[in-house]
C-alpha cells in the first residue's frame, strides 16, 4: 500500500512538475513550420489532383468508409484550410482552433485512402492531436499579445514529456519491428534498396555487398532501438542529436522518403534542454525586438485541469500507443505476407512486396468469365498498393461486385445481364527479394468473404 | 551512443570478413546499362523507324504521281516495314516519346472507321485534335491501305488520297521531332540511374513492363475476349486488314526480349541489358527462366501460320496456350525483376516511408 501511494506519488510529482514553457514555445514554432512545408510540398507536387480529385474509386479504412472526398477542385479546401492553419500554429494566433482545424483537415485526408498510408502521416495526425491540448501557445505568440489568453511560463512537465514518449514510441517500435529474420540475418529489404545505388562514387560498389546491407540493417535496428535513451541523458544527448542528423540525411539521400527525415531531425529537438530551448527562444525573440526573456521573467502559470483527469487520459494515451503495434499478435501467420495488424505499428521500411493481380468476373449464369481492366478503376499506386494487401484484395472485390451487379454486357451480337456475379483472383507477390509465390488463388469466390478484422484463411501460405 | 560506434565498426569489420572471397558475382553498372539501350537499341531503331517513314512517303508520293497496282504494293510493303520496326521504338515511351504523344499518335489501335470514312466523305478535318488518335497512326493506314477495294478507292476519290497522303505527313513531321529531341535526350537518359520513380531507369523499366502487358492485352487478350466473357472481338483486332497482327506480336516480343537481353538493334552485339542485372544481383535461374520465357512466347506465336482472325475461328485451345504464357511470364518481369531491381512500380514521386 505504501510503495503503491509513494510510487503513484513521484509519478504525479514527475508529471506535473513545474517546467520552463520554452521547449514547448520552440516545438509549436518548429512542428508548425514542419506543416507548413510538408502541406506546401503536397500541393505543388499536384499530388492532390493526382491522389485525391483524379481517382476513380479510393480505398477506405474499415469502419470510416463514410469518409468520402470532396467533389473536383473543393479537394483543395482542406489542403487550403491547412496551409492557412500552420501558419497560424506558427504565430499562435487562435492557437486552438487553428491546431484542432489542422488535424481536422490532416486526418479528414488521410482517412479517404488507405493506398496512400504512410507511417509518417499517422505520426503528424498523432502529434496535432497532442498538441490540441497543450498551452503552446502561452507565451512568444499573439494570443498572448492580443491578451486573448494569460501568459505563462512555466508548464506541467507532462506537456513536454508526452512529445517526447510520442517520439519514443516511433524509434523504439520501428527498432523492435526490425528484430526478424529477413532484416537482421539476410539484410532485406535493404540490400534491393542499396545496390540500386551503384552509380556513387565509392561507395557505390560497397552497397552492392550482402554483408554492407546487413551492417547497415544492423546499425539502423540498434539506432531505432537505443537513440532516445542517449537522448534523454543529458551527457550524450549532443553526440545522440548529431547521430540522429546523420542518420535521416543518409535515408534522405538513399530512399525516396520525401519530408519524414526532416520531421524527425527537427521534432527531436524536444529532447534538448530547458536552457538550450530558453536561449534559442531568446534569440528568436531578439529578432522581432521583443525582449521579455523567460529568466527574467517571474514564474506565471494559469490554472490546469486537476492532475488527476490528465494522469487517466495520458495513462490510457499510452497503454493505446504502447498496446496497438503488438496487436499483430492476435492473428496466426507470417505479418509481412498476411498483412494482419501491420498498419498504425512503426513498421517502417520493413518490406519491399510487389505483385501482380489478375481479376476475374465470373457470371454466375453462363458460368463465362471475364478479366478485369484494374487500370479502368484504379490508378497504377492503388493498383500497386492494393495487390498486395488482402484488405484491399476484398475491398476491391467489393467494389467490382457492386459495379457490375445489374449490368447490361454488349459484346458482339450477344447480350449478358450481370447478376450477383463471382470475383476470382489470381495474384502473385515477391517479398523481399524471394521469388514470388502465389497470394491468392483462382479457386476462391472472394465476394463469399467478409471484410472484417478477422484472420483470412483465404490467402495462400507463405513459404520461407 | 559513444559506445555503439565501436560497437558497430566491429560489426561491420567481422560480416565484412565472413563474406565469401570466391564470390564471383559479376561486375555491372546501370550507366552502361543505359548507354547501351539508348545508343545501341533506342537510337538505331529510332533511326530505322524514321528511315522507314520517309521510305512510306516516297513510295506514296511515287503512287500518287502513277496510281498503278505495283507502285500500290510499294506502299502496302512500306506500311508493314514501318509496322514492324514500330514494335521496338513504341517500348520507350519516356522522354521524347512520351513528350510528344508519340505513342498513341502512330500506334493507337482499332481504328475507328466510321469516323475515317465521315472524314473523308467531307473533306474536312483536323487530325491533331486528341480525339482524333483513332483515326491516325499506322492503324489507320492498314485500313486505308489494306481494306477491300483500297486501290480502286484511292484511284478514285481525291479525298481519300488526300487523307492517306495527311496521315502519312503528319507521322513523318511528328516523328522528326522525337529523333531531333532524342540526339539532345540522350545524355539526360544515359546520366538518370536514380532510383526515384522519376528517373529514366525507373520510367524505362516500367515501360519495358508496361509495353509487354500491352502486347498481352490489346494484341491477343481483348480481341480473343479474354475481357469480354469469352466473347470473341476481331474488331479489336490490331493490323485486322493486313492480317499481320501475329507477326507484330512477335516481333513485339522479339523486340523485348532484345532489349532484354541489351542486344544491339543493328549489330546484333550482347550488350548490358537487365540479364546482366540480375546476374549480378546472383539470379540467373529468374535470368534463364525469363529468357526461355520469351523464347517459348516466340516459338508459340510461330507455330500459328493464319492471320489471328482466321486462328481465332479454329484454334481456341491455342491461342490460350499463347495468352497463358503471355500472362505467366507476367509475373516473371514485374514481379520478380522488378522488386529485384529497387524500382517502384508507380508514375509519380511519392513519400515513401
Amino acid at each position: 500500500m505504501t510503495v503503491t501511494n509513494t510510487f503513484s506519488n513521484s509519478v504525479n510529482n514527475f508529471l506535473s512538475q513545474k517546467v520552463s514553457i520554452a521547449p514547448l514555445i520552440m516545438f509549436r514554432i518548429i512542428f508548425g513550420a514542419l506543416l507548413l512545408f510538408g502541406t506546401l510540398r503536397f500541393v505543388s507536387k499536384g499530388w492532390v489532383e493526382q491522389l485525391y480529385i483524379l481517382p476513380k474509386y479510393h480505398f477506405g479504412y474499415l469502419g470510416f468508409e463514410w469518409v468520402q472526398k470532396l467533389p473536383g477542385n473543393w479537394m483543395y479546401l482542406p489542403f487550403i484550410v491547412m496551409i492557412v492553419t500552420a501558419l497560424m500554429v506558427i504565430v499562435g494566433y487562435f492557437y486552438r482552433i487553428a491546431i484542432t482545424s489542422f488535424f481536422l483537415c490532416f486526418t479528414y485526408v488521410e482517412l479517404i485512402d488507405k493506398s496512400y498510408y504512410l507511417n509518417h502521416y499517422y505520426f503528424v495526425s498523432l502529434m496535432c492531436f497532442i498538441l490540441i491540448w497543450l498551452p503552446a501557445h502561452r507565451h512568444f505568440s499573439l494570443d498572448v499579445k492580443r491578451k486573448n489568453v494569460t501568459e505563462q511560463h512555466n508548464v506541467p512537465n507532462w506537456t513536454i514529456r508526452i512529445i517526447q514518449f510520442q517520439l519514443g514510441v516511433v524509434y523504439f517500435f520501428a527498432g523492435i519491428a526490425k528484430l526478424n529474420s529477413d532484416w537482421l540475418m539476410e539484410g532485406q529489404p535493404l540490400g534491393i534498396w542499396l545496390q540500386a545505388h551503384h552509380n556513387i562514387p565509392l561507395v557505390g560498389p560497397l552497397l552492392q555487398e550482402k554483408w554492407m546491407a546487413i551492417a547497415f540493417s544492423w546499425a539502423g535496428c540498434l539506432y531505432d532501438l537505443f537513440i532516445v535513451f542517449f537522448l534523454l541523458m543529458a551527457r550524450s544527448r549532443k553526440f545522440a542529436y548529431l547521430f540522429v542528423v546523420f542518420f535521416h540525411l543518409v535515408t534522405w539521400y538513399l530512399f525516396p522518403i520525401g519530408v519524414f527525415p526532416w520531421v524527425m531531425i527537427f521534432s527531436t529537438l524536444i529532447f534538448f534542454s530547458t536552457n538550450f530551448h530558453e536561449i534559442a527562444l531568446d534569440r528568436l525573440q531578439r529578432l522581432f525586438r521583443k525582449d521579455n526573456s523567460l529568466n527574467a521573467a517571474t514564474s506565471k502559470s494559469a490554472p490546469f485541469p486537476s492532475a488527476r483527469w490528465v494522469n487517466v487520459t495520458i495513462a490510457l494515451y499510452i497503454i493505446f500507443q504502447l498496446a496497438v503495434p503488438f496487436r499483430y499478435l492476435l492473428y496466426p501467420g507470417n505479418l509481412y505476407w498476411n498483412e494482419e495488424g501491420f498498419r498504425f505499428s512503426w513498421r517502417v521500411m520493413l518490406m519491399h512486396k510487389e505483385g501482380h493481380a489478375v481479376f476475374y468476373l465470373k457470371d454466375k449464369k453462363t458460368g463465362r468469365e471475364s478479366e478485369i481492366n484494374n487500370a479502368k478503376f484504379l490508378t497504377r499506386t492503388q493498383e500497386d498498393q492494393m495487390a498486395t494487401q488482402p484488405d484491399m484484395i476484398l475491398q476491391y472485390v467489393q467494389f467490382l461486385k457492386a459495379y457490375h451487379h445489374g449490368k447490361v454486357l454488349h459484346y458482339g451480337n450477344e447480350k449478358f445481364t450481370i447478376k450477383d456475379p463471382e470475383i476470382h483472383a489470381e495474384i502473385y507477390v515477391s517479398l523481399n527479394n524471394r521469388l514470388s509465390q502465389k497470394f491468392v488463388d483462382k479457386r476462391h469466390d472472394l465476394t463469399t468473404f467478409a471484410y472484417d478484422l478477422k484472420h483470412r484463411k483465404w490467402l495462400e501460405p507463405f513459404n520461407e | 551512443m559513444t559506445r555503439l560506434v565501436p560497437l558497430l565498426l566491429i560489426l561491420a569489420i567481422t560480416l565484412g570478413c565472413n563474406k565469401d572471397t570466391d564470390d564471383p558475382r559479376p561486375d555491372f553498372n546501370k550507366a552502361a546499362l543505359l548507354t547501351n539501350i539508348s545508343g545501341e537499341i533506342i537510337l538505331p531503331s529510332i533511326g530505322k523507324f524514321s528511315a522507314d517513314l520517309d521510305n512510306l512517303s516516297a513510295a506514296f508520293n511515287q503512287f500518287s504521281l502513277d496510281e498503278t497496282q505495283v507502285n500500290f504494293e510499294g506502299v502496302q510493303e512500306a506500311i508493314k516495314t514501318a509496322y514492324l520496326t514500330w514494335q521496338t521504338v513504341k517500348i520507350f515511351d519516356f522522354g521524347p516519346i512520351r513528350t510528344n504523344g508519340i505513342k498513341s499518335a502512330i500506334g493507337t489501335y482499332p481504328s475507328d472507321t466510321a469516323v475515317i470514312a465521315s472524314y473523308i466523305a467531307t473533306g474536312s478535318y483536323n487530325l491533331s485534335s486528341l480525339g482524333n488518335v483513332d483515326a491516325i497512326g499506322l492503324s489507320a493506314l492498314d485500313y486505308l491501305f489494306f481494306k477491300q477495294n483500297a486501290l480502286n478507292e484511292l484511284q478514285t476519290s481525291a479525298n481519300y488520297l488526300t487523307y492517306a497522303g495527311d496521315v502519312v505527313a503528319k507521322m513523318v513531321a511528328e516523328f522528326a521531332v522525337v529523333t531531333n529531341q532524342w540526339t539532345t535526350y540522350k545524355a539526360t537518359f544515359d546520366a538518370s540511374t536514380g532510383t526515384s520513380s522519376t528517373s529514366a531507369f525507373s520510367e524505362f523499366v516500367n515501360e519495358f513492363n508496361r509495353d509487354f502487358e500491352l502486347a498481352k492485352n490489346a494484341k491477343i487478350g481483348v480481341p480473343f475476349g479474354k475481357q469480354s466473357l469469352g466473347i470473341q472481338l476481331p474488331e479489336y483486332i490490331e493490323a485486322r486488314y493486313s492480317g499481320i497482327s501475329l507477326d507484330l506480336l512477335e516481333e513485339s516480343i522479339r523486340a523485348l526480349q532484345k532489349v532484354y537481353n541489351g542486344v544491339g538493334f543493328t549489330t546484333g552485339a550482347d550488350g548490358p541489358g537487365f540479364d546482366d542485372y540480375l546476374i549480378h544481383l546472383e539470379k540467373s535461374n529468374l535470368d534463364s527462366t525469363i529468357d526461355m520465357g520469351f523464347n517459348g512466347i516466340i516459338n508459340k506465336t510461330n507455330s500459328f501460320t493464319n492471320t489471328l482472325e482466321q486462328e481465332m475461328a479454329v484454334s481456341v485451345p491455342e491461342l490460350d496456350v499463347l495468352y497463358s504464357l503471355l500472362q505467366g511470364h507476367v509475373v516473371h518481369i514485374k514481379t520478380d525483376m522488378t522488386s529485384s531491381f529497387g524500382v517502384l512500380i508507380t508514375y509519380q514521386d511519392n513519400d515513401g516511408d
